[in-house]
């Protein structure tokens, strides 16, 4: 694939994403072996920053892999781990390496990952990585000091539009569309009727909105119903039908939820992630028609 | 050594837990067969040199061979500084500021950074009582207003907003925030009272 997300963005066409999360360790086979499956029908390929507060490798490397190997990365930028310092040197390193796509989010908290211990750093909140970024390519730092040379990003930020209560989330979105933002990725959403709001003031501001998707899988739902999974809130008649389901069913109704975004015009396109079984990406993708 | 404000009020360090330690501390040497002689005292503030230097009047610090402070972090290290040959323990972990909610029950409101938002963000504040501490609105995870990471916890940002949405003040929280700022959390922190600055002399130190 060649072609830039910042075109994907602007086709018009339905745009399709898909999440792999770094290995734990310096081994990429497996998830190379993922990404070559997708690299060529998906739009791009979200690389997540120590999901869940989860140790793993660093997104910048796996998304020059990615951009060497021909794919197009979107590297996450979690405020949960560097200060302001460390967050803008990252991204300058980024921009370096021609990673040209960036999704800026808060971050899990860290008491859900494998080093509870550790300092939850939150220096910057979202909305505030979003401005530093715009300095940066408008070729200052975020205190004023003028670059050498300045990067340029295609520039995502996240939603949870199943959040509850839903008044503040939506207010945090708008402050996210000011921000100048070019796409917005949602949490996996399982009730498709709450992408409405999310998708109205969206389309207002000429920002494209891709609904995220989620492959559910039967052994996890312990996990999905007592809450281990910071903003997955799924409803239990989907809980109950995933419970004992083969995975070829699981992937059937992640590709229907993508079936009926599609045909409804619910959001631009979505983004699909599969954590721990990124090898049916392509399936869901299939599966859905597209 | 016990502290009869901040810590006799939370029932962690006053005279009355001071007895309690000391008691278990009697017993449990003599049960190990030991012989050591264990006093206690206790002084309104262990945060304020005048009631250590008070307490020399009366007991010769260096006649023990260690002192547990039963004080908050801050009392133990002035009793330190105050009898520096004495070995001086934590008795307590310190562990917030904050308010008491009812009998026993204390929570935490001020992290004391050093940039208050709280005339912003509606008397709640997002510091302290975010688990992120996010200065402009919530994370993905909140649930039926709870926070992510306990749902006993209320949301401080679904707080915020239904606090500020009733007296029509949500423009407060549409502007951005801009970050935190920081230095004014460098520590050892050291503050002045405007009115004292003139008495500290060219060549006086703080301490």
């Amino acid at each position: 694939m060649t072609r830039s997300f910042r075109e994907a963005l602007d086709s018009g066409r339905f745009l399709v994403t898909a999440e792999i999360v770094p290995p734990k360790g310096t081994d990429v086979g497996m998830v190379m072996s993922a990404i070559k499956d997708v690299k060529d029908i998906v739009d791009a390929v979200g690389v997540a920053d120590n999901p869940g507060a989860v140790m793993t490798m660093s997104p910048w490397a796996l998304c020059r892999v990615i951009a060497e190997s021909g794919g197009e990365p979107i590297m996450h930028v979690s405020c949960r781990d560097r200060n302001r310092i460390a967050l803008q040197s990252d991204l300058l390193g980024a921009a370096f390496l021609k990673i040209r796509n960036i999704l800026c989010i808060s971050g899990d908290h860290v008491s859900f990952g494998d080093h509870p211990d550790a300092m939850p750093v939150h220096d910057l909140d979202s909305i505030q990585l979003l401005e530093a970024v715009r300095d940066l390519t408008r070729g200052q730092d975020m205190t004023g000091h003028p670059l050498q040379g300045m990067p340029k990003f295609c520039v995502g930020a996240v939603a949870n539009p199943e959040s509850d209560p839903l008044a503040p989330q939506l207010l945090k979105f708008q402050k996210k569309l000011q921000a100048g933002i070019d796409f917005i990725q949602t949490h996996p959403v399982f009730n498709l009727d709450n992408l409405k709001p999310f998708r109205n003031e969206a389309r207002e501001k000429g920002v494209k909105l891709l609904a995220g998707i989620r492959l559910l899988v039967s052994e996890e739902v312990p996990r999905y119903r007592d809450g281990s999974y910071p903003g997955l809130f799924v409803p239990e008649g989907l809980l109950a039908e995933i419970e004992g389901a083969k995975t070829e069913k699981c992937v059937e109704i992640a590709a229907q939820f993508i079936k009926t975004i599609k045909e409804k015009g619910l959001c631009d396109g979505v983004h699909i992630s599969a954590p721990g079984h990124e090898e049916k990406i392509i399936d869901i993708i299939k599966a859905a028609g597209i | 050594m016990g502290c009869g404000t901040c810590v006799a009020v939370c029932l962690a360090g006053g005279e009355k837990e001071v007895s309690i330690l000391a008691s278990q501390i009697r017993m449990t040497l003599k049960l190990d067969g030991q012989s050591v002689q264990v006093d206690e005292a206790t002084v309104e503030r262990q945060c304020d040199r005048e009631f250590l230097v008070d307490l020399g009047k009366k007991v010769n610090v260096s006649d023990y061979d260690m002192v547990i402070s039963m004080a908050c972090g801050a009392g133990v290290q002035l009793f330190s500084d105050v009898y520096d040959r004495s070995t001086v323990a934590p008795g307590l972990d310190t562990v917030f500021i904050g308010v008491a909610e009812g009998p026993g029950v204390w929570t935490e409101r001020c992290r004391s950074c050093g940039d208050c938002v709280l005339g912003k963000t509606a008397g709640i504040c997002p510091v302290t009582m975010c688990a992120k501490g996010l200065l402009n609105g919530p994370c993905g995870g909140t649930r039926h207003g709870k926070c992510e990471i306990n749902p006993e916890m209320d949301c401080a940002w679904a707080k915020i907003y239904e606090r500020l949405a009733a007296r029509g003040g949500l423009a407060q929280i549409r502007e951005t925030l801009p970050p935190r700022k920081n230095s004014r959390q460098a520590f050892p922190a050291v503050l002045i009272h405007e009115a004292y600055k003139r008495r500290l002399k060219k060549d006086d130190t703080i301490v």
